[in-house]
């Protein structure tokens, strides 16, 4: 029995010094440094994207190795949180806007202000995207390098639209002529695909202040405009082309399934950002589809909404820190900002990028250039610093939204019930930060 | 003698602590936070809530009650069906016959295929562009676009479709398993004695299948009620919350939206309800009792 016992608790001790060894293995052996990177999207079409800059990272840093992980859109900020609770956080990671005032709450990031102000790219970061990184936090510091930013766009085929004998929509009006002229049942043609499964909230917003022409979130007052009359009816004006124009598995359409649809030849109009041409251009061709920026309301406003700006931030749990940073910093420059833009079909954060060729080739992204340099547009700003913003929208209004579609509850309830909701986080943000 | 006191203790200290680590504290972890207010995206209203989650979820959330009954109803249809169809398999795949083997490899392979397999496989069959409708529509035999995970009139069977073929193999391995120790000699006695088929099964298979029928159908239960793979990916709960289950709304709190003190209470009740409805279907169906 004795020897048995020995085996048993040496083999627990061995096990559990294995355990130790692994959770501190060195990584800054030999004068090399090895940084963690969490790509926020990682998939196939960013992955090599990120895989390019690590290589050239790597090959004006020797003495620095990056480990890429990649962790699918969908389960970062799960991840981010996980980690912040449970330890495992990288040396630094991709952020968004939309995550940014959950990670500063949770004191997760490294503020950068000191470290870009002393970079190279000091003064080169588009100033717009720079006010937007800063105002998504109550301290209104710079917890990212910012990356891109992107802008909501209606992409369209251009085939069905020749076909039919029409240009691409301007206005709303034209726009709801269009989709009712492309729909035809009879060959599974729909006019447009409504996003009414996860991120709905977002789009459906666009279409909202995009047919109102209102141009702000909060009234002086700090009461939520979505129950405003106007966005009242743009909703229902949306609601009902449901299963009118667009298929009914719209109520339940994520954005794997929406583009599923229209990459699979059935709609004629989508409605995302400019991060999908990609996908867009591989299954349907380049010849065959185009991007137009979201209609303007009747009253001429041309009215888009603040898109989540992307970029990297340094982890403040990490002992790399130099390290991380200087890797945020060379993904920012010019040469790899150009490429992460010109790759996944964004707007550069390095404003020594607009000049470049493929920017003006692009169609899309000149489309969004256009619009967002146009002083006529009124951007209308998403409170990504509400930390309730994220619950409020995914897991309350999403299927609160697909009600609405579905006839189970009136426009109306539905906007006063989420303008409740985003006053009352509006009012215990001013109460916590004055 | 005391070093032979000690041994049997010492031998059992692995299992123990790995009960404690594995089970215990992951357990008396989400009771400690189902008494606090514990989101980690506003950490300044974190803090002893007392019974305020389990307050909130009995009194003032109708998800709750709707999730929960939801679950009552999917875990009674589905485990009915499942027990139904499985044991008509096992009694089919039981009898001797020609392809007999390759009939019980085809009904058993189902539960060969990992659950995430499974409702992409659903998916895709359901989905307008790339399913069964589609090609159904290509000939004419019905009109484009039916999408029956998103219409909240057929969501609920065709969750239930998807489900059960994953399921009935679960029971039909079971059953069939018992059904091999069946005694033949009280069969050729019964048939001697005039016994229907009919008979024969309500006298003496079915009684010997008692205990096997009440421990798969618990298994099943509790299985069900926790089941989040199938449905979180076939539907995510929609549409418009029809088909949300009490772990996918958990799920959404405490993941989604990181309320992780409401996410903690809504689990701590889903066990309490487990834990009284396995004792009470243990006890009124008297498992184990000499027939």
């Amino acid at each position: 029995m004795r020897p048995l016992l020995a085996l048993a608790t040496a083999a627990l001790l061995g096990l559990g010094l294995t355990a130790c060894g692994s959770g501190s293995s060195p990584s800054a052996a030999g004068g090399e440094t090895t940084i963690t990177f969490w790509d926020d999207n990682g998939g196939p079409a960013r992955t090599p994207v990120w895989q390019h800059i690590i290589g050239e990272f790597q090959k004006a840093n020797p003495k620095i190795k990056v480990k890429y992980v990649g962790i699918p859109i969908a389960q970062a900020q799960q991840k981010y949180d996980t980690a912040i609770a449970g330890g495992g956080l990288p040396d630094v990671g991709g952020v968004s806007t939309a995550m940014l005032a959950n990670l500063v709450a949770q004191k997760a990031l490294e503020p950068l202000d000191d470290r870009i102000a002393k970079s190279a790219l000091n003064g080169k970061i588009n100033r717009q995207v720079l006010t937007t990184v800063k105002a998504t936090v109550p301290d209104g510091k710079t917890y990212m390098m910012p990356m891109s930013t992107n802008m909501g766009v209606f992409w369209y085929r251009t085939d069905w639209f020749k076909e039919a004998g029409i240009a691409a929509p301007k206005t709303w009006s034209e726009f709801f002529t269009a989709i009712e002229k492309l729909t035809d049942k009879s060959k599974n043609r729909y006019g447009f695909t409504i996003r009414g499964g996860a991120g709905s909230i977002a789009q459906m917003m666009e279409v909202l202040y995009g047919q109102s022409g209102i141009t702000e979130i909060f009234d002086p007052a700090g009461k939520a405009t979505i129950n405003d009359p106007r966005n009242v009816a743009a909703l229902e004006k949306l609601a009902g082309l449901y299963k009118k124009v667009t298929p009914e598995a719209d109520v339940t359409n994520d954005y794997v399934k929406m583009v599923a649809q229209f990459d699979g030849g059935n709609i004629a109009i989508m409605q995302h950002n400019l991060g999908s041409y990609n996908d867009h251009a591989k299954t349907l061709g380049e010849d065959k589809v185009a991007a137009m920026a979201v209609p303007r309301s009747d009253s001429g406003t041309q009215s888009i909404l603040s898109n989540p700006v992307s970029g990297i931030g340094v982890f403040a749990a990490g002992e790399r820190k130099d390290a991380a940073f200087k890797f945020a910093e060379f993904a920012a420059s010019k040469a790899m900002n150009s490429h992460w833009a010109e790759k996944t079909g964004v707007l550069p954060a390095n404003t020594e990028v607009d000049g470049e060729r493929w920017i003006k080739d692009a169609q899309h992204v000149a489309e969004a250039s256009r619009v967002l340099n146009d002083p006529a547009t009124k951007v209308v700003q998403m409170p990504y610093y509400l930390p309730e913003f994220n619950a409020i929208t995914k897991t309350e209004m999403e299927p609160l939204f697909q009600k609405v579609l579905l006839g189970q509850m009136p426009a109306k309830t539905f906007l006063d019930q989420f303008s409740a909701k985003l006053t009352e986080a509006q009012a215990k943000y001013r109460q916590r930060n004055g | 003698m005391a070093r032979a006191t000690r041994t049997p203790y010492l031998l059992i200290a692995p299992a123990l602590i790995a009960m404690l680590g594995f089970l215990v504290y992951p357990m008396a972890s989400v009771v400690y936070y189902s008494l606090q207010h514990y989101n980690v995206t506003k950490p300044w209203d974190n803090g002893f809530a007392g019974l305020d989650n389990f307050r909130t979820l009995l009194f003032e959330d109708p998800l709750f009650w709707q999730s929960l009954g939801f679950s009552v109803k999917w875990v009674a249809v589905e485990v009915t069906l499942q027990l139904l169809f499985g044991l008509a398999l096992a009694l089919i795949v039981n009898e001797t016959f020609v392809g007999r083997a390759l009939s019980r490899a085809l009904v058993f392979s189902p539960w060969a295929v990992s659950g995430v397999l499974t409702t992409g496989i659903w998916v895709l069959l359901y989905n307008p562009t790339t399913g069964v409708s589609r090609y159904l529509a290509d000939l004419g035999l019905m009109e484009y676009g039916a999408a029956p995970l998103a219409d909240p009139d057929t969501v609920f069977s065709a969750a239930v479709v998807a489900e059960l073929w994953r399921g009935v193999p679960f029971f039909a391995i079971l059953l069939l398993a018992d059904l091999q120790s069946a005694a033949k000699e009280l069969y050729e006695a019964a048939s001697v004695d005039g016994a229907s088929r009919v008979r024969r099964f309500f006298h003496i298979t079915l009684p010997h299948l008692k205990d096997a029928i009440i421990l798969s159908t618990l298994l099943r239960c509790v299985w069900e009620f926790n089941n989040v793979d199938l449905l979180y990916t076939l539907t995510g709960g929609g549409p418009a919350h029809a088909t949300t289950t009490l772990p996918l709304y958990v799920a959404s709190k405490a993941a989604q939206a990181h309320d992780f003190g409401y996410g903690s209470a809504l689990t701590t009740a889903a066990f309490l309800i487990l834990t009284f409805f396995s004792i009470a279907y243990l006890r009124l169906s008297k498992f184990g009792a000499k027939a």
